[in-house]
């Protein structure tokens, strides 16, 4: 995890050197601010991938030197094995993109096809709550 | 070190880099192998050597590599009786840090011509400027205003009847350049120089032209329909015959 | 379905589930969430889109064999490089890698599939229906956007270039570019979480790196690229004056598409520098030469990539000359760094030139070309000269089409039997390998002698008294024998669909990385069982132990 919040950080704080000599020796204005809020974003992601290393705490298999296969066995995660809510979420994009273009009757039937998109992509594997909580 | 029989790929091979460089060769009609004669302007004055001394660089610095590659390729391929692994060498640090070291060097000294040649290919100097001559792209075709002609000498072309920029030889003109629509590019080929026509924005370059002679000018940034036939031609006359020019246009306009 | 890491309880077998139709095969390809064949729908539909570009290409080049208009009025020929450039930038180089990085990268970290599969196939479409959609235009009656793939304010506002063609070219893209965003952040997470045990960031392949880092790359590019979009297509739709030229929106246009479009190009080199880094040591028996300070080239040319970007704008006359000079000659020194990397990993080894390593030295010899063109063009004064000339196509296609469609097909002959199980005919890809490797020099080297003496790029059109016939004549000749190597290629693959199978892991006997571990092709979810890592190289140490990596303390 380390190379991995290091190489995000210091990739930000080079764009913060950059834009800050580009910005002192007269560059233009969408160059400055484009060279900061990169510098913001890959300083984001090393904050984050830092925290969640600090919070883990112990070294994980993948950076272990001496990490053998067996660490990783047991339940690796869930994997979807198929799936239609990407072609449908997909369609929908378009379309509401392609409403722009067309008219805006479009682009309203597909942003609210969207939604139930977003809504059946996201749900997609819930499992119902224990009866139990429910009776 | 022993003699390999050449082999019908190293026949290719030299019969394809024999190609191309005649291929390349076939271009030189311009008088100079560079491509660029070396004062036709100011610009060519400063930029010729930099072009050429660059090419040379990279020839050398190009074969030199080209011959890197191609040594294992031929001289370390795999034969009958050779060990089964050669060398597992994984790195080296002394010549990564000599190969990383040599070409910035490279880069630098090629930075240093650069800098030197550019400040003065865009300097501004009033006091040397003889004539100003307003330049704006239209689409599809070019506008030259005359400043010492006042405000009737100016030329407006057409992409069926191009226009001529009449220019003193020997006498260093500015430029002002306009656009009145969208981007285009002023560039004069063989003078080694362009800018673009920015709307909104007034661009300036100053050259002086060394040679007698007419030269094609091209809008090198597309512009719509008509960018390919929006073309001009230079042309480099005696300041007596630049400065009857600009007096006729002013008188007949 | 949750996936565990033991073996099944069932016997092994290498058979996939056959799909009982044509239909239900279709059906599990369009619901996949397996990254190999995520990745293949990838590579199949990037081809495709590389074929349509091309056709382009010729296209553009029978116009231009000889002067006068022949086959295309000026505004049809706009439309048509414009598209030739959108589609081989955005609709094949670009998915291309996101289709390598699919298939290759997850085997080579040892992971059981991305961080995000669903968010994966959602890319797919977006790639595909925004990239229909952008060159849907030609249908309209207005046709396809005619404006170049750079888009420049403001030739390319609803005043100067009306007509909805423009419109799906603005949308379809963004839309697309979203796709490739999410991505990238697929890609990320995959390579921060995903790792096998033992598999440290610097025990990773170099193409997964360089997937790495490029991902970076489309994290910083992409969303210029996309609010730019937003902001054109809100002045076209809305009558906003973003890029109004009264505003400067004719500089900030040119600033925030070269901010994407120069870490674009590196998006399309790195992977496919990682496809050629993959490829050499296995043919030369020996480890990557200098890992880490390949590694480290990598990150320089990354980070440097989002600094150069006005080296593009350098014929405006508004940009600082020296800074961008400056930098755009010192990212020259990683990428050398890195040729004489690949130089080291061949150096001295037991080099075979089986056709993956014919196409890699194919890319050295003609990235080397054009990465030197590209160093004269970094100097302003020089690029004062050749800018937007002939000279600048003939440099862009000889990095481009040198890295990527050299790599490109590198790497489909050294991964074909990973992924379909089959190995290409080696006579056939040596036929395909030269006949390319001719028709794409003769193409392109008198290009820059065409700049030189003065076309302007761009150019429907030039007269029979300006000299630029025979160059262009000779350049035709180039690009029809460049598209007649595409049918050794074709009859390659049709003819190996029933060549027999390869039943061992590793079928070029000296693979290094991990994806040559498990079955040609893998498992669903790509390992059955997984060698111990404890090297760059973990398939080269299970099967060659008695030649570990030599340390020189």
């Amino acid at each position: 995890m380390k190379t991995n919040w290091v190489l995000f950080g210091g990739i930000g704080l080079f764009y913060v050197m950059m834009g800050s000599i580009y910005a002192s020796i007269g560059g233009d204005p969408a160059g400055i601010a484009c060279l900061f809020l990169s510098a913001a974003l890959a300083l984001l992601v090393a904050f984050y991938v830092w925290f969640t290393q600090k919070k883990i705490g112990t070294v994980l298999p993948e950076d272990n030197l001496d990490g053998e296969i067996a660490d990783g066995a047991g339940e690796l995660g869930f994997y979807s094995p198929h799936s239609w809510w990407p072609l449908a979420l997909a369609v929908c994009t378009i379309l509401a993109g392609l409403g722009l273009i067309i008219g805006w009757w479009l682009t309203a039937i597909a942003v609210g096809l969207l939604i139930l998109s977003v809504i059946g992509f996201v749900t997609e594997y819930e499992q119902p709550e224990a009866e139990a909580a429910h009776h | 070190m022993r003699l390999r029989p050449k082999s019908p790929r190293k026949n290719a091979l030299l019969a394809g880099l024999l190609a191309t460089a005649a291929l390349t060769l076939t271009g030189c009609k311009n008088g100079s192998v560079y491509g660029y004669e070396s004062d036709l302007s100011s610009v060519n004055e400063t930029s010729w050597h930099l072009w050429r001394g660059a090419w040379l660089a990279a020839a050398v610095v190009g074969i030199f590599t080209a011959i890197l590659i191609l040594w294992p390729v031929f001289r370390h391929r795999r034969k009958e009786g050779d060990p089964q692994y050669p060398k597992q060498t994984q790195y080296n640090i002394p010549v990564e840090v000599a190969y990383t070291i040599i070409p910035f060097i490279i880069v630098a000294v090629l930075f240093y011509f650069t800098a030197r040649d550019q400040a003065e290919i865009i300097a501004k100097e009033p006091s040397k400027v003889m004539h100003t001559i307003d330049v704006t792209g239209i689409q599809w075709s070019w506008q030259f205003g005359y400043k010492d002609g006042g405000d009737k000498a100016v030329v407006t072309g057409t992409p069926a009847n191009p226009p001529t920029l009449v220019l003193p030889q020997g006498e260093r003109v500015a430029f002002d350049i306009y656009s009145n629509d969208v981007v285009h590019g002023f560039w004069i080929p063989a003078f080694m120089i362009q800018i673009q026509n920015l709307p909104g924005i007034k661009n300036h370059i100053e050259f002086t032209a060394n040679k007698l002679g007419e030269f094609p000018g091209r809008c090198n940034i597309l512009c719509g329909r008509n960018h390919s036939q929006m073309v001009f031609k230079v042309k480099v006359v005696t300041p007596t015959e630049y400065k009857s020019y600009v007096e006729s246009l002013k008188a007949g306009a | 379905m949750t996936t565990y890491a033991q073996p099944p309880a069932t016997e092994i077998t290498h058979a996939p589930l056959p799909a009982t139709s044509k239909g239900r095969l279709f059906v599990k390809w369009i619901t996949s969430t397996d990254h190999k064949t995520i990745g293949y729908m990838y590579l199949i539909t990037t081809f495709v889109w590389f074929l349509i570009g091309g056709l382009m290409a010729l296209a553009l080049r029978s116009e231009l064999a000889r002067p006068g208009l022949q086959f295309f009025s000026n505004e049809q020929y706009n439309q048509m490089f414009t598209m030739h450039g959108t589609i081989m930038l955005l609709m094949f180089a670009t998915p291309l890698f996101v289709g390598f990085a699919n298939v290759i990268m997850p085997l080579q970290i040892g992971a059981a599939d991305v961080a995000f599969p669903r968010l994966n196939m959602f890319s797919f479409w977006l790639f595909l229906f925004g990239g229909t959609m952008a060159t849907a235009g030609f249908l309209s009656p207005g046709g396809a956007a005619s404006f170049g793939w750079t888009a420049y304010a403001p030739l390319a506002n609803s005043q100067y270039s009306p007509g909805i063609g423009a419109d799906l070219w603005i949308v379809g893209l963004a839309l697309g570019g979203l796709g490739t965003i999410l991505g990238g952040v697929n890609f990320i997470t995959t390579i921060f979480t995903m790792r096998a045990p033992g598999m440290t960031m610097f025990r990773m392949s170099i193409f997964s790196w360089n997937v790495l880092l490029t991902s970076i790359l489309v994290l910083l590019a992409f969303p210029p690229l996309a609010a730019a979009f937003l902001g054109l297509e809100s002045d076209r739709l809305f009558g906003t004056h973003i890029f109004d030229p009264a505003n400067g929106g004719a500089m900030l246009w040119q600033h925030l598409f070269w901010f994407f479009g120069h870490p674009e190009v590196y998006i399309l080199a790195l992977p496919f520098f990682g496809v050629v880094t993959e490829i050499l040591p296995v043919f030369s028996r020996k480890p990557v030469f200098g890992y880490k300070g390949l590694i480290a080239a990598t990150i320089s040319i990354a980070a440097l990539s989002v600094s150069v970007w006005a080296h593009h704008l350098f014929a405006t006359g508004q940009v600082l000359l020296p800074f961008f000079s400056f930098m755009t000659f010192l990212i020259g020194v990683p990428t050398g760094v890195k040729f004489f990397n690949w130089i080291g990993t061949m150096w001295r080894g037991s080099v075979s030139m089986d056709t993956p390593m014919l196409w890699v030295i194919g890319f050295l010899i003609t990235f080397l070309f054009g990465g030197l063109t590209g160093i004269i063009l970094a100097s302003p004064p020089l690029d004062f000269a050749v800018s937007a000339s002939y000279f600048v196509v003939a440099h862009f296609h000889y990095v481009i089409f040198g890295t990527v469609v050299f790599a490109m097909f590198a790497g489909f002959y050294f991964w074909w039997p990973k992924m379909t199980g089959k190995m290409l005919n080696e006579r056939l890809g040596k036929i395909h390998f030269w006949t390319l490797f001719f028709g794409f020099h003769m193409t392109f080297l008198v290009q820059h002698w065409l700049g030189i003496k003065g076309m302007s790029r761009r150019y429907a059109d030039y007269l029979s008294t300006d000299g630029f016939t025979t160059l262009n004549m000779i350049s035709t000749v180039g690009s029809f024998l460049l598209a007649l190597s595409m049918i050794p290629w074709f009859i390659n693959v049709w003819i190996t669909r029933k060549s027999p199978k390869v039943e061992v892991n590793d079928p070029w006997g000296y693979g290094q990385s991990l994806e040559w571990a498990t079955t040609c092709p893998p498992p669903r979810h790509n390992f059955y069982s997984m060698p111990r890592i404890r090297s760059e190289r973990p398939a080269w140490d299970v099967n060659h132990p008695e030649a570990p990596i030599e340390r020189l303390h």
